[in-house]
């Protein structure tokens, strides 16, 4: 796994090592590597059309209860993490729920496969360490567009790494072919995700003068709401028409 | 959370208290009957099978245009470029942004166009600056999932409310603004291409012409 770290981040270093000088609206936007990341854009999209899209797609036509089934399946695996970065940020109640999903699924949902949490009233809701890091104070950085997992920044990368290698506790098991475990579950997650915005990022490309600049935008909006916790945006902070 | 205002609010009214009671949170109603009234009316029209196609896609402009103060989000979009551009630059691109707005807009909205509308409340961001919450409950949807929040922002500095933007709730718990989104991405493709206000007025006509190919 350590190999993979070091090729990952050898990449992102690769990419930022030729960076002209940022213009006024890529510093206005908080994307002084505008040039690097509009590049890694470019390869990431080549490398979905080649590998990922034709996956996505046999994916796809599976029956809907099989892919409701992975769906529940990964939410449930990312419970524990989900309840760890709950309580560092001191959020008691939904650290309660997450416990509880976790419980409940675990078991009665056998595996995770099923969902009878929810109409239980114990409703997911998704934490990670970014937004942890952000909830204790630290800036986002400059935007950075990751080679394969897509839009990021220093803080979300970082918590990223943290949630994969320290806090999920499939790391302190002993599973034969480790390294293709985590593979496979964040390929699988990778499918979930795309299969359920499908739709409507291709909505977003078709109807966009600069997708590149729509994806960084729609990033930045709905990471800020995840980290609000779903809380509408603070009037204070949309701008003046 | 904005419910129980609403709530609140409309006991005060049948009590017929308003005049005596009058807070700027009650203020608030003006924009919120506005959006009630009015987003309804857009729904029920995609929805009405005995327009045909280019009927639905005219009447569906006229309500926008009646609806949203189309010039002014059209200015917002270009940010700094608004400033520097030329006069005449600016007028074709505000009518590029309208074409494009409308097209872009009905394709959106036409996903909702069986749904109804739910006003669950509202928020005064300025006095004429209000945003609306609103849920769209889809009548045949029996997998339980909580329904779509779309936020409206009105302002009412005009002789009449007019829509300014347009917030839609992500599966993630996510809200993205549109106009704010069209900004981003305007002024980015601006600074790609030196300014030029014209190359970008194309690119939108080109996308309207897609949108209603």
């Amino acid at each position: 796994m350590r190999g993979v770290g070091a090729l990952f981040f050898g990449l992102c270093g690769l990419a930022l090592a030729g960076c002209a000088a940022p213009s006024p609206e890529a510093m206005a936007a908080n994307d002084p590597y505008e040039p690097a990341n509009r590049q890694v854009f470019a390869l990431n999209q080549q490398l979905e059309h080649i590998f990922f899209l034709p996956t996505l797609h046999r994916y796809q036509s599976l029956p809907q209860g099989l892919r409701t089934g992975v769906h529940n399946a990964l939410r449930n695996l990312a419970g524990p993490t989900i309840f760890v970065n709950d309580v560092l940020q001191a959020q008691s109640e939904r650290a309660e729920r997450a416990a509880a999903r976790f419980v409940v699924n675990s078991s009665i949902g056998l595996g995770g496969i099923f969902d009878p949490a929810t109409p239980a009233g114990l409703p997911y809701h998704g934490e990670d360490f970014g937004q942890t890091l952000a909830v204790w104070g630290a800036g986002e950085g400059p935007y950075l567009m990751l080679p394969l997992l897509g839009p990021s920044n220093p803080r979300d990368a970082t918590g990223l790494a943290v949630d994969t290698f320290v806090i999920d506790p499939t790391n302190y098991f002993h599973i034969e072919g480790h390294f293709w475990w985590d593979a496979g579950r964040q390929y699988l997650n990778l499918l979930d995700l795309r299969s359920q915005s499908f739709e409507a990022l291709q909505g977003v490309e078709r109807s966009s003068v600069d997708y590149y600049a729509a994806l960084r935008s729609l990033f930045r909006q709905t990471r800020n709401a995840e980290i609000r916790n779903g809380a509408p945006t603070p009037a204070a902070e949309l701008p003046d028409f | 959370m904005l419910k129980p205002f609403a709530l609140a609010r409309r006991a005060v009214l049948a009590a017929g208290l308003l005049a005596a009671t009058m807070t700027p949170a009650l203020a608030a109603d003006p924009a919120e009957t506005f959006v009630s009234q009015n987003i309804q009316k857009g729904l029920a029209l995609l929805n009405n099978k005995s327009l045909t196609t280019q009927q639905k896609r005219d009447q569906f402009e006229q309500f926008l245009l009646g609806l949203a103060d189309v010039k002014r989000i059209a200015d917002f979009t270009l940010g700094q470029y608004r400033r520097s551009a030329p006069p005449a630059d600016v007028a074709a691109f505000e009518v590029a942004f309208q074409n494009y707005a409308v097209a872009v807009y009905q394709s959106y909205f036409s996903k909702y166009a069986g749904q109804t509308l739910k006003v669950v409340g509202s928020t005064q961001r300025a006095p004429t600056d209000y945003i609306v919450a609103t849920q769209m409950i889809d009548p045949s949807d029996r997998s339980g999932q909580a329904p779509l929040e779309v936020d409206f922002r009105v302002r009412t500095d005009t002789a009449k409310p007019v829509l300014t933007d347009v917030a839609l709730a992500t599966s993630s718990g996510g809200q993205v603004w549109l106009s704010l989104t069209q900004r981003d991405q305007f002024v980015a493709f601006l600074g790609q291409n030196n300014g030029n206000v014209k190359l970008l007025i194309t690119h939108l006509s080109d996308l309207a012409k897609q949108f209603k190919s």
